[in-house]
C-alpha cells in the first residue's frame, strides 16, 4: 500500500515535472548565428533532394510547412536528428556530424518559423525532452 | 453392400495411399483466397486484392485489437523506414520481405513467431542498386506434392527459390538456387551490362503461374540521368522448378518487332528504361499476361527518342506460354510527365449491356481506369485521340493526340481547374494561391483546364518554374494499386487528388548527363532525384562526418509558391477513395480517405472555420473483403478522437460510409493483406515512417469474441 502511494507521488512528480520543463519547438531552441551554419550545410547535403526552398520534391518531403509540421508533430526535436543520423543524406547516411545535423535542424526549425532564442540547439540526448508542436501552446499565445 | 471386386479394392488401395501421401507431405489443392489463404501480392493472379472471408465487418472492425506485431530493425544493418511490403499466407504460415537487406522471413501466421529468415548479402552490388528498400514481398510455387518454394528478387537482381519449410535457397533452382537476373540484360544495340555496377533491379515482386515466374524490371528514378543510353527493360519468364529461362520480351522492341518504328531515327538502339517495376497480373485460363510498362529514358525529356516509343507507358498483353506479343494500348504517347503505368492491371468479368465480358481494368496516375476486352484489347468505352498542345522545349519532340477515356469519368483529378479547384477557405487564401500559381504555366485550352499532359517548360528562377501538373509524378493511384469485387465487377481505387507538380526541365551541370535537358529549373542549384530508399541498402558504408565541407551549393534558400501559408494550392479532398461499377462505367460512390490533416485543422487562418473531412494525400493500397473496403491513412494526425497516429479504417462497400477504423502508430506504407487461420480472421499491414521503423501489424477480433482457437 505505501509502496504504490509512493510510486503513485513518484508518477505524479515526474507528470508535474514535465509539465514544467518539457520545452517545445516554441521556446527559442536555438541560435540565429547556428541557422546560418545549417544554411550552409542544408545547400550542400540537404537541398539536392529537399529543395532550396525546402519544399520538397517529386521524390522527397517537404521540410516546411503543413506536411512536415504534421509530421513530426508531438515527436521530440530528438527523434528528428536520429532519423537524419541513422539515414541521412540517402548516399551517404551519417555524414553529417552530430553538431551539424543540430545546425541543419536549427534551419530547418528557423524556415518553419519557430523563433529563435539565446543557446544553440544541442547535439545530445537533451534533444529527446524538446518536442515539436505544429501549434503554439495556448500558454504562449499573445 | 456389394463387395468391391479386387480390382475395385485395389484401386481403392491406391488412391487411399495417395490420399494420404498428398494429405501428409503438402497442399493437394492449390492455395487461394477461398481457403482463407493470400498466395499472390494481390491476393490472386487477377490483382483483386479480394478475400471472400467476413468475420470481420462492420459491426466488429472497431473491436480489432492488436494480434502481435513483427519490427523489421534487425533484418540488415541500419532500420527502414519505408517498409512496402504484402506478405502472403499459404498453409498457416506468412512469407514476406523486410529491412534494408530485404530478407526474407517466414512467420507463424497465428503468432507472429519468427520461423525462418534468409539474407543474402550482395556487398557493392546491392548498394549500387537502383531500387532498394526492402521490396514489396515474395512469391510463391508448390507442385502440390509437397514442394512449396518461397521466390523473390534481391535488390542486386537475382532470382532466389527458396525452401518454403526451411528458407535454405534451393540447389536445383538455377545456380545453388539462385538466378542471376543481370544475366541477358543489355543497354544500346544490345550489349551486355556490368554484372555488379549494371543499372536494373525489382522491387515488386515475382508472379508466379502454374509453373511459371514472371519477373520485370526496373531502372534509376528517370527524373536526372547520366544517359539516356540507360539498360533497356525486358520481362522473363523461368521455370519454377529449375530456373531455366522460358522467354523474354523486349519492352523496346528490337529491328524487326512491331513497333520498333515508333523509335524514329533508330533511337531505339539508343535509349532504355520501359522497366516493367509493378505488379504483373495473368489471366491463368486464357493464358494471357498483362504488363503494366513504364516511362523510357527520361521521365521529362524526350528529345533523343523521337516518336511514340512503344511500349512505354503502354498496357501489353503477352502470351504466357511464349511471352508473344497479343495486343498493346498505349495510354500516353512519347511520354513526358512520369505517369508510367504505376499498379497491377486489374481482371473482371463482367455483363455489360446484357453480354459477358472479360475485362482488364487499368488504374492510373491520371484517375483515368482505362477498361479494355482483355481477349482483343479493344477499349470497352471509346479512349479519344485528343489534340494536345505542344511545348517549346529545343529539341523535343511532342505527339500530337493522346488518348482520352470517355468512360469511366475521371475518379480523380486529371488536371488542376483553375481557379475551380484552386484552395478557397478564405478569399485571402485564394487570391495569396493566384499570385502563387502565376510562377507556373498554365496550359491550354484541353480538357482538364489544360494542365493535363501540359509540356515541361524550361523553366527558369526569374520567369516561370514549371509547367503545372497533377498527379504526374505521385498523385492518383500509385504503386499499391486498385482492388476490385470479382463478384459485383466494381474496382475500389485509393487516388491522391492534391499531388501538385509544376515539371520543368534545364541543362544539367556539365558533364553529368548525356542530356541536354532533364528535370530542374534554369537558375536553382542542380537536384539530383534518387528513387526512395537508395543508399539505404545494408551493406552501404557509412562514411565519417565530412572533414572538408563540399563546395557550398549556388544562391540561398529561395521562397516557395508550391503552398500557400504551408496548405496545399489545390481544394480538397486531397485524396479520396472511389468504387466504379463496371457495368455499367459509372463512379458508384468516392469518399474523402483519411483524417484532415493537423496543418488545416490546426492552421491559424482557418480558425472558427468548419471544414469538411478533407482526406489525406498520399498513396495507400486498399484489402477488399465480402463487405469491407479497407484502407490505411498516409499520414499521421493528432485528433480530438485519438493520439497521435495513423487509422486503418473500412468502408461499406455498398455505400462508401466508413464504419470502423482502428489505431496505428505510424502511417501505412505497404497495402493490407488478410487470411483466416484457426479460425480467425487477420488483416496484415505494414507501417512505417517519420521517426518509426519498418513495422509490419497484425490485427484480429478477440479471441473471447466467440472465436476457437482450433488450428486448422
Amino acid at each position: 500500500m505505501r509502496r504504490a502511494a509512493l510510486a503513485t507521488a513518484c508518477l505524479a512528480g515526474m507528470v508535474l515535472g514535465l509539465e514544467a520543463a518539457d520545452p517545445s519547438v516554441w521556446d527559442g531552441v536555438y541560435t540565429a548565428e547556428q541557422t546560418r551554419r545549417g544554411e550552409t550545410a542544408y545547400l550542400q547535403t540537404c537541398a539536392s533532394c529537399h529543395g532550396t526552398a525546402l519544399e520538397g520534391g517529386d521524390m522527397t518531403p517537404p521540410l516546411v510547412g503543413g506536411a512536415f509540421t504534421s509530421n513530426w508533430n508531438d515527436l521530440t526535436v530528438g527523434d528528428l536528428f536520429d532519423r537524419i543520423r541513422t539515414t541521412m543524406p540517402l548516399d551517404n547516411p551519417g555524414r553529417l556530424s552530430r553538431t551539424q545535423t543540430a545546425d541543419v535542424i536549427a534551419f530547418v526549425l528557423k524556415a518553419n518559423n519557430w523563433p529563435a532564442g539565446p543557446t544553440e540547439l544541442p547535439a545530445d540526448s537533451a534533444l529527446k525532452q524538446i518536442r515539436i508542436a505544429a501549434v503554439k501552446p495556448p500558454s504562449q499565445e499573445q | 453392400m456389394r463387395r468391391p471386386s479386387p480390382r475395385t479394392a485395389l484401386l481403392l488401395l491406391v488412391l487411399t495411399l495417395l490420399g494420404s501421401v498428398i494429405g501428409t507431405s503438402g497442399q493437394s489443392t492449390p492455395p487461394s483466397t477461398r481457403a482463407g489463404e493470400w498466395p499472390h501480392y494481390t491476393a490472386d493472379l487477377r490483382g483483386t486484392k479480394y478475400s471472400p472471408l467476413d468475420q470481420i465487418d462492420a459491426r466488429n472492425f472497431n473491436q480489432l485489437e492488436v494480434a502481435w506485431r513483427f519490427k523489421t530493425d534487425s533484418l540488415g544493418t541500419r532500420p527502414e523506414y519505408k517498409l512496402e511490403g504484402t506478405p502472403l499466407m499459404v498453409g498457416g504460415t506468412l512469407y514476406t520481405t523486410g529491412g534494408t537487406r530485404r530478407s526474407v522471413v517466414a512467420l507463424d501466421a497465428q503468432s507472429g513467431e519468427l520461423l525462418w529468415v534468409h539474407r543474402y548479402p550482395e556487398g557493392a552490388r546491392g548498394a549500387a542498386a537502383p531500387r532498394q528498400l526492402s521490396g514489396r514481398g515474395v512469391a510463391y510455387w508448390t507442385d502440390g506434392r509437397g514442394d512449396e518454394r518461397i521466390l523473390y528478387v534481391t535488390p542486386g537482381y537475382r532470382l532466389i527459390a527458396l525452401n518454403a519449410k526451411t528458407g535454405v535457397p534451393l540447389p536445383s533452382f538455377g545456380k545453388g538456387g539462385v538466378v542471376d537476373l543481370k544475366v541477358g540484360v543489355v543497354y544500346g544495340d544490345g550489349k551486355p551490362i556490368d554484372l555488379e555496377k549494371g543499372e536494373i533491379g525489382l522491387h515488386s515482386t515475382p508472379t508466379v503461374v502454374k509453373d511459371t515466374i514472371i519477373v520485370g524490371s526496373s531502372m534509376k528514378e528517370g527524373m536526372t540521368i547520366e544517359t539516356h543510353n540507360n539498360t533497356k527493360g525486358l520481362v522473363r519468364a523461368f521455370d519454377a522448378r529449375t530456373g531455366k529461362l522460358q522467354w523474354t520480351f523486349n519492352t523496346i522492341p528490337r529491328p524487326g518487332e512491331p513497333g520498333n518504328d515508333t523509335w524514329l531515327s533508330g533511337s531505339w538502339a539508343v535509349n532504355g528504361n520501359t522497366g516493367v517495376w509493378t505488379q504483373i497480373t495473368v489471366d491463368e485460363e486464357l493464358g494471357l499476361v498483362y504488363l503494366p510498362v513504364e516511362s523510357p529514358s527520361s521521365d521529362y525529356y524526350g528529345g533523343k527518342r523521337p516518336g511514340n516509343n512503344l511500349y512505354g507507358e503502354s498496357l501489353v498483353c503477352v502470351d504466357l506460354k511464349t511471352g508473344q506479343r497479343k495486343w498493346h494500348f498505349q495510354l500516353v504517347h512519347h511520354p513526358i510527365w512520369d505517369h508510367d503505368i504505376s499498379s497491377a492491371p486489374i481482371l473482371l468479368d463482367v455483363t455489360i449491356d446484357g453480354k459477358p465480358r472479360k475485362l482488364v481494368a487499368q488504374p492510373s496516375k491520371q484517375t483515368f481506369l482505362y477498361v479494355f476486352d482483355r481477349v482483343t484489347g479493344e477499349p470497352v468505352w471509346p479512349i479519344v485521340e485528343t489534340p494536345v498542345p505542344p511545348g517549346d522545349v529545343p529539341g523535343e519532340w511532342y505527339a500530337p493526340t493522346q488518348p482520352i477515356p470517355t468512360r469511366p469519368m475521371p475518379y480523380g483529378r486529371p488536371g488542376l481547374k483553375i481557379p475551380d479547384e484552386v484552395i478557397d477557405f478564405t478569399p485571402e487564401l485564394r487570391a495569396q494561391a493566384m499570385e502563387n500559381l502565376k510562377h507556373y504555366k498554365w496550359g491550354g485550352n484541353f480538357p482538364f483546364s489544360g494542365t493535363l499532359y501540359n509540356p515541361p517548360i524550361v523553366g527558369n528562377v526569374n520567369g516561370l518554374l514549371g509547367a503545372i501538373n497533377l498527379g504526374n509524378a505521385a498523385g492518383g493511384t500509385n504503386w499499391p494499386g486498385a482492388g476490385a469485387d470479382p463478384e459485383t465487377g466494381i474496382v475500389y481505387a485509393q487516388a491522391n487528388l492534391s499531388a501538385f507538380t509544376p515539371e520543368s526541365v534545364a541543362p544539367p551541370p556539365a558533364g553529368f548527363s548525356d542530356l541536354p535537358y532533364q528535370a530542374g529549373v534554369v537558375g536553382q542549384p542542380f537536384r539530383l532525384r534518387v528513387a526512395a530508399g537508395t543508399g539505404t541498402y545494408a551493406d552501404v558504408r557509412q562514411s565519417a562526418a565530412a572533414e572538408t565541407p563540399a563546395p557550398a551549393a549556388a544562391g540561398a534558400a529561395q521562397p516557395a509558391f508550391n503552398t500557400v501559408e504551408g496548405l496545399s494550392l489545390v481544394k480538397p479532398p486531397y485524396g479520396v477513395l472511389s468504387a466504379i461499377d463496371l457495368r455499367s462505367g459509372e463512379l458508384k460512390w468516392q469518399v474523402p480517405h483519411g483524417d484532415t490533416p493537423d496543418v488545416v485543422r490546426n492552421h491559424p487562418k482557418l480558425k472558427g472555420l468548419t471544414i469538411p473531412k478533407t482526406g489525406q494525400g498520399g498513396s495507400v493500397g486498399v484489402l477488399v473483403t465480402k463487405t469491407l473496403v479497407v484502407a490505411g491513412d498516409p499520414l499521421v494526425t493528432t485528433t480530438p478522437q485519438h493520439p497521435r497516429g495513423a487509422m486503418m479504417r473500412a468502408y461499406d462497400k455498398q455505400t462508401g460510409q466508413e464504419v470502423g477504423a482502428v489505431w496505428m502508430p505510424a502511417p501505412v506504407s505497404g497495402s493490407p493483406m488478410t487470411y483466416r487461420v484457426g479460425g480467425r480472421q487477420y488483416i496484415v499491414i505494414a507501417v512505417s515512417g517519420g521517426n518509426y521503423s519498418g513495422e509490419y501489424i497484425a490485427f484480429a477480433l478477440p479471441a473471447s469474441a466467440g472465436q476457437t482457437s482450433t488450428r486448422e
